[in-house]
């Protein structure tokens, strides 16, 4: 804006100078338009001689032929006429002088005008030009001349090829043929470079004509717009500018707006939340079974109750306001001491986990369980404790009877086991007995043969003395595995159990192909069990090795049975495979009744070995192995009272 | 010794080994006895005269892999097993890989005996045909190509124009072909000719 002001403050102080040094140009330079001042300026003189001349032939020709026509009067001499005749000729004169001056006057008046006009076009800071028919310039302002470089008198008679850069002249040449041509007002605005300065010009053409309407040349203005269009542009960038920084801020006022939004939004929903979180929490404590409680260390006191416990305990909770130890004198007679043991130890450790029962009012007895836990306040302190008081009466009730299940299915199973195993002593009793047969029938045969010494057939019948042992001992052991009763107790040596009990699972070890290795150790302890279900859990577990190792690669399937002595008071033995192994999360399950991984198993091997086994003091675990498979370890008690193993008949 | 019919008695069982092989012996038969298939096998008893007793259920090779190694090595000695209470899965599977009989112990000396004997006797039954057999193979390895295509369509009943016309040969030349034919493999006769390589393609489909 001060640039503009400046600009229109400086232009007028420039040009007016060069407006008084173009007054003399207006005479010179205009010369078409003196010509036409000219022609106005004959008139006078032409139309006071035409008068003189009218007159004296009126006077001198027609006067005396019409007087004579008419009046019959002949011509007077000319004598007579001369008055007359220096009265039209003074009058003629004085015609002249009047019209003379009114022609001065209007010349004046028009040459004032013109100079007006002309010193006007000069003032005005926008080129403007008359231009002849040729293009050469008739006028041109000095705002004209000075986009052309030089002076303005030295303009005029040029046309544009001579004043201005060769493309520049050709389209403002262009442009006047067009107004030539056409007749019509020509508008266009046009960027020239002149000398090195470029600027945008508004120019405006319309042709030039003369009195009778005729296109004798063309007249133009041409305003430099080219600060305009600066300005404009600089406007225009403004307002850009501003639209983009509106732009930008509009935009980040609505990402602020937008996480605003989302903040209240996440703040509305946290409350919802929490409201949803205490609502779910007092219905899961109101409605839940179990009771829950929270105890205040410092308050030394229940401080909150769920109402499950008037279900539980058979007493309304407003008694347990007035007397809080209400709870504890409920506590059956055997477990209270336990329980308020626990009951004030709890307050220092922030822990409880105690299963007691209670009486209820109407007498009937409930099994609970109890489990505490710290609530820690910021500091870390202890300063509740939260907890759970559980009925499990029910669950008590089915363990009970699981434990009777298990009892039976145990024996039951021990039985099935028995069966099997009873199997295949049927075939080890057949052996004896073929023989004892078959010696027998060869000793008769023999004695019907006449030349037959009954002395050497000694040998015969002992043999077949000791297969009936043989059989008869076969048949204690059957006798012993059905046996319901508890288990005797004898030394034994677990080498010599496993080298027997291999025997009855080597059919099966030969169809599965599986390589068996011995590991047994040379000194092994003697331990204190019983022999026949021992020899059933090594049984069951190979059996179980083999039997896991089938649904891998025949090739690498081995069996390794070890026998060590971990410490001076336990014998181990562990059966090792190259089955598919279990997870970690299956190691105790595998001993739970009715867990089984095979499609015919029913999942009783495993917990029945585990209650035979820790029913002679051992223990049964499996792990599994670094490199696949699996190992069952049965860990029995060492018979301390001898050091030498026992050699069993 | 060898030509003498022979009772091969496995059983991994001491007792029931000597039980056994001394009731045989009372029975008047040659016993030799091995505590186990692999001892058996290594022996190479098994191409001479005899039958075989052996348990089902033996560590090592069991009496049905015995068996079944014996058959794959085109012997066809045959088999009697001993088996223990309830085997009776086993003894099917026995009878069908082509066992001569089973025994469930503890049996009769009797019974064992009967069976054996016949087992011999079935023995010598394949043995004379496998030698008649052999025979006829030898007499048959005399044949040049040429008369083993008349044999062919000789046998199949083709008159001796045809096989002349089949064969592109002239009807006397046939007729020579066949001739020697007769003579090498001694048949005196159509009947007698179809006879022997019968009993060439009966030992073949048993």
């Amino acid at each position: 804006m001060a640039s503009l002001k400046n600009a229109s403050t400086r232009n007028p102080a420039q040009f007016s100078p060069a407006a008084t040094s173009n007054l003399d140009l207006v005479d010179r330079s205009s010369g078409f338009r003196l010509q036409r001042l000219r022609h106005y300026s004959f008139y006078p003189a032409t139309v006071s001689l035409l008068y003189v001349f009218g007159g004296l032939c009126w006077l001198l020709a027609v006067n005396p032929i019409l007087a004579n026509w008419l009046y019959g009067t002949p011509s007077s001499p000319l004598s007579d006429q001369l008055p007359n005749i220096l009265a039209i000729i003074a009058s003629g004169g004085l015609f002249y002088w009047l019209l003379r001056t009114h022609d001065k006057t209007a010349h004046r008046t028009k040459r004032a005008q013109d100079i007006r006009l002309v010193e006007f076009i000069e003032q005005i800071t926008d080129v403007a030009f008359v231009k002849d028919r040729q293009g050469r310039y008739a006028l041109f302002n000095s705002a004209g001349a000075r986009l052309a470089g030089r002076p303005a008198i030295e303009c005029v008679n040029q046309d544009d090829s001579a004043l201005f850069p060769a493309e520049v002249a050709h389209k403002l040449m262009e442009d006047d043929r067009r107004v030539i041509a056409g007749g019509t007002l020509l508008s266009c605005k046009d960027t020239f470079t002149i000398r090195g300065d470029t600027r945008v010009f508004l120019s405006t053409k319309w042709p030039y004509r003369d009195a009778d309407g005729n296109i004798i040349g063309v007249i133009g203005i041409a305003r430099d717009i080219t600060e305009q269009k600066q300005i404009e542009e600089r406007l225009r960038r403004a307002r850009d500018d501003l639209d983009t920084r509106v732009r930008e801020r509009t935009a980040e006022l609505l990402t602020i707006n937008r996480t605003l939004e989302r903040q209240i939004a996440a703040r509305v929903q946290a409350e919802i939340a929490l409201r949803e979180s205490e609502e779910r929490f007092r219905q899961m404590a109101e409605h839940i079974r179990e009771v829950f409680w929270v105890f205040g260390i410092e308050e030394e006191r229940l401080l909150y109750v769920s109402p499950a416990y008037e279900e539980v305990w058979g007493q309304p909770i407003a008694g347990l306001q007035e007397r809080p130890l209400e709870w504890i004198e409920a506590v059956h007679p055997d477990d209270r001491p336990r329980v308020q043991a626990a009951h004030l130890a709890k307050r220092k450790l922030g822990h409880l986990d105690e299963e007691y029962r209670i009486v209820r009012p109407d007498g009937t007895i409930r099994w609970i369980w109890d489990r505490g836990f710290p609530v820690h306040d910021e500091t870390g302190y202890v300063y509740r404790i939260a907890g759970l008081a559980e009925d499990i009466t029910v669950r008590k009730l089915a363990e009970d009877q699981l434990r009777r299940q298990q009892v039976e299915l145990a024996r039951m199973s021990r039985l099935s086991l028995a069966v099997e195993l009873a199997s295949n002593l049927a075939h080890e009793l057949n052996q004896p007995l073929a023989a004892i047969v078959a010696y027998t029938q060869a000793c008769l045969a023999l004695l019907r043969q006449p030349q037959t010494d009954p002395r050497e057939l000694t040998g015969t019948l002992d043999e077949v003395v000791n297969q009936g042992l043989r059989a008869g001992g076969i048949i204690r052991h059957l006798r012993e595995l059905v046996q319901k009763h508890p288990a005797t107790q004898t030394t034994l040596d677990l080498n010599a159990l496993i080298r027997a009990v291999i025997h009855y699972a080597e059919l099966e070890l030969r169809q599965s192909g599986a390589v068996l290795k011995l590991e047994l150790a040379d000194s092994l302890p003697t331990v204190l069990a019983d022999d026949i279900q021992i020899q059933l859990v090594i049984l069951y577990l190979l059996r179980n090795a083999i039997e896991a190792m089938n649904e891998t690669a025949k090739r690498s399937r081995k069996l390794t049975v070890r026998t060590s002595s971990p410490d001076p008071e336990t014998a181990l033995v562990t059966v090792c495979d190259t089955g598919p192994g279990f997870g970690a999360d299956t190691a105790e399950r595998l001993f739970q009744p009715f867990f089984t991984t095979k499609p015919s198993g029913i999942g009783l091997g495993l917990s029945v070995s585990r209650s035979i086994v820790e029913s002679q003091g051992g223990q049964l675990w499996a792990t599994p192995n670094p490199d696949g498979g699996a190992s069952f370890h049965l860990a029995l008690p060492v018979y301390l009272n001898s050091r030498a193993p026992l050699s069993r008949p | 010794m060898n030509d003498t019919p022979t009772v091969f008695l496995i059983d991994d069982d001491q007792a029931v080994r000597d039980a056994v092989g001394l009731l045989l012996q009372t029975g008047g038969l040659a016993v030799e006895t091995f505590a186990n298939a692999t001892g058996f096998l290594e022996a190479g008893v098994a191409r001479r005269p005899g039958c075989l007793v052996l348990d089902v259920r033996m560590p090592g090779i069991s009496g049905l892999d015995l068996q079944k190694k014996l058959r794959t090595q085109g012997h066809r000695i045959p088999v009697i097993f001993m088996t223990g209470h309830g085997d009776v899965p086993m003894a099917i599977r026995a009878m069908k890989a082509g066992a001569f009989d089973f025994i469930e112990k503890p049996f009769q000396g009797q019974t064992l005996l009967a069976r054996v004997h016949e087992a011999l006797a079935l023995d010598a039954r394949q043995r004379c045909r496998q030698a008649r057999r052999d025979e006829v193979m030898a007499r048959m390895a005399l044949l040049s190509p040429r008369e083993r295509e008349v044999l062919e369509r000789v046998t199949d009943g083709q008159y001796n124009k045809v096989i002349a016309a089949d064969l592109g040969i002239s009807l006397s030349t046939v007729e020579i072909h066949r001739k020697r034919v007769m003579e090498k493999l001694q048949a005196e006769s159509l009947s007698d000719l179809i006879r022997i390589l019968a009993l060439l393609n009966d030992e073949e489909l048993s």
